[in-house]
């Protein structure tokens, strides 16, 4: 036992060594994981202060024909809306993005108001942009409470009951954990680690086992008194330690892109000590094996280092899908679904983030079905290991 | 001591072997010749446990390499077909990893780097990561690591392949040398010279049989020519009496 715990070591400590000497296979555990996080921080930077705004901070809205309109500009800069003249063509320069929204007061709109007719006025806006949206919806928050007040004056006026005109009042009541979209951009943190996860040791598996082979040191390798699957097995592991450099990397970049760009508040009542990256990585362990071995047994399969450098250059985007799709729509997550390795962790790891509680079922059940999954896939890649077909790549 | 033992082997359409027998004993160097497809480099691999044989056994000092491949690894030294090294080990760290997977250790094994740096003419060398080696250098490290345990029996598929002059014959002393220490030397070549200079039996292979075994003497008088390339063209054109299409 001892001299096989050996061997597989001897062949862990050289894939290590050697791909430590490896531009490729250190970028990929080393660099490539703080992709994510500098990206997210960016967003959080650029696009969360857009979003964040708060509803009674000033905000620009550009009017056409503001002249035709003094007691509605004089509402508007009342509440914080500072007015300014839009440009000659609002349509165009809207739909380029030099202005987010504008506001155009017909020709119309003077007599049809005097006249207390229903008066129109035509908000400008481009719907596929974020920021757009934000500035659209205060810009028509602004206008029906305008609305609002007049037909409540007119109403008055004729000694009626306000609720005639507004038979429904409503109230939002935002139930997000968070004071802010941060939050939003938290989400992301399940698919980019799923990501990570699944691309961290992938440069050392195609070196050791594509590589391994191509190069003509497999054959000389084999000879030795070690059996396949220790071979095998210390292959797994360098990649397997390369895999959670890459999360513990990623990891650290994200505490300090939350800690930089948040100075340490996110606003939320997510506490982003050093537990919750911890308890993040042990989550990720039997996935990071899961990885390994999906990994492995592809690279051994495929006939050559550039076609195995395709397939598994693209395998990560797979199970990092479903939790960019959550970013957008959530789920209820059920015990069963964490069953699913990859998906149980996107779930698990999203809770996390959002600062809900685990539960000890689901934790489990992700861990220890991915765990399995993984034994059994590694069991599978020791099986191809002893096949004549490993030394030809068919 | 190597015996082979009616080794058959099949690749999908391809019969490479059928029916393969010879022996190599201690203390002599024997030769495996024969055209290129004959079936050489895929008794060697059955030999040094790469291949498993369809049927037929090939044992070393007694072990199968089937059944006790440990057993037979531990005893041999192998110079394969494909000889590829790590570009980003140097010479030294290539043998010591391989003295390492045989279980060695410690200051014996870095004594034992040291002898082979220097019985290879290694020490320019040994410390440069292996990446640009020429192929006369690239030998030096694939035998340097086959050598590291210091195996009874040596296998070695076309050693000389691709050297230069001064490489190839400072492998041939090699090869002598450790015939001299006792040891079983089995190696596959076609350069008729090399064999004739060097062996001590011959084997010749075609079309996956055994067409002639003997020494070097035997082989002239059997197929009665003097000139060794004459003897060896007549063997492999002599096959399909032997069993070969």
């Amino acid at each position: 036992m001892r001299s096989v715990l050996r061997r597989i070591w001897v062949v862990f400590a050289k894939e290590s060594i050697d791909n430590l000497r490896d531009r490729r296979s250190v970028s990929m555990a080393m660099i490539y994981p703080f992709v994510g996080p500098v990206l997210m921080g960016a967003l959080i930077a650029f696009v969360g202060d857009t979003i964040t705004e708060l509803p009674n901070s000033s905000f620009t809205l550009p009017i056409q024909g503001a002249e035709r309109a003094p007691a509605l500009v004089a509402y508007l800069e009342e509440n914080n809306v500072a007015v300014v003249v839009a440009p000659e063509d609002p349509r165009d320069a809207v739909r380029i993005g030099r202005i987010d929204t504008a506001l155009v007061i017909p020709d119309d709109y003077a007599e049809n108001f005097g006249a207390e007719r229903q008066a129109t006025v035509n908000l400008v806006v481009d719907g596929s942009r974020l920021s757009a949206v934000v500035a659209m919806s205060r810009a028509l928050y602004a206008l029906s409470e305008y609305s609002a007040r007049v037909s409540a004056g007119r109403l008055t006026a004729r000694g009626l009951d306000l609720s005639i005109a507004h038979p429904v009042e409503i109230k939002q009541i935002n139930v997000a954990l968070g004071r802010n979209l941060t939050g939003f951009f938290l989400n992301m943190v399940p698919p980019f680690l799923i990501f990570t996860i699944f691309i961290g040791g992938v440069y050392l598996t195609i070196d050791t086992t594509s590589g391994e082979r191509e190069r003509g040191s497999l054959e000389p390798l084999l000879a030795n008194p070690v059996a396949r699957w220790e071979l095998m097995l210390g292959k797994a592991l360098a990649a397997f330690a390369f895999t959670m450099m890459a999360v513990i990397a990623q990891l650290i970049a994200f505490k300090l892109v939350f800690e930089v760009i948040t100075g340490g508040d996110l606003g939320l009542d997510v506490d982003i000590g050093f537990g919750l990256f911890v308890v993040m990585f042990l989550i990720s362990l039997p996935l990071m094996a899961f990885a390994v071995a999906v990994q492995l047994i592809i690279a051994t399969l495929t006939h050559s280092f550039k076609e195995t450098q395709t397939y598994l250059g693209l395998l990560p985007l797979v199970p990092s899908l479903p939790g960019l799709v959550l970013v957008f729509v959530s789920i209820a997550a059920h015990p069963w679904m964490m069953a699913i390795p990859t998906f149980g962790q996107t779930l698990l790891i999203g809770q996390l983030v959002r600062g809900e509680p685990l539960g000890a079922l689901s934790v489990a059940i992700a861990c220890v079905t991915t765990g399995l999954a993984a034994g059994a896939l590694l069991l599978l890649a020791a099986k191809l290991y002893e096949r004549d077909a490993l030394l030809f790549g068919e | 001591m190597i015996e082979v033992e009616g080794l058959e082997k099949s690749f999908k359409t391809v019969q490479a072997l059928r029916g393969v027998s010879f022996a190599a004993s201690d203390g002599e160097i024997t030769g495996l010749i024969g055209p290129n497809g004959a079936g050489k480099t895929t008794t060697l691999r059955i030999l040094y446990t790469v291949l498993r044989p369809d049927r037929g056994s090939a044992r070393i000092d007694g072990f199968d390499s089937r059944r006790e491949p440990r057993e037979v690894q531990r005893r041999i030294g192998v110079l394969a077909d494909s000889r590829g090294l790590y570009p980003r080990l140097t010479a030294r760290e290539h043998v010591r990893y391989f003295g390492r997977l045989h279980g060695l250790a410690g200051a014996s094994l870095e004594a034992r780097i040291d002898e082979l740096v220097r019985m290879l003419d290694m020490n320019d060398i040994a410390d440069r990561r292996t990446k640009g080696f020429s192929k006369g250098q690239t030998m030096k490290v694939a035998l340097a690591r086959a050598l590291v345990h210091n195996p009874h029996n040596v296998l070695l598929d076309e050693p000389t392949n691709g050297l230069d002059v001064g490489a190839a014959r400072a492998v041939r002393d090699l090869i002598r040398r450790i015939r001299d220490e006792g040891r079983c030397v089995l190696f596959s070549s076609h350069i008729m010279s090399e064999v004739e200079e060097l062996c001590d039996k011959l084997v010749v292979v075609g079309h996956g049989v055994v067409l002639a075994n003997g020494t070097v003497a035997e082989l002239r008088a059997r197929t009665g020519k003097h000139d060794l390339e004459e003897a060896f063209l007549r063997a492999t054109e002599t096959g399909p009496e032997t069993g070969a299409p």
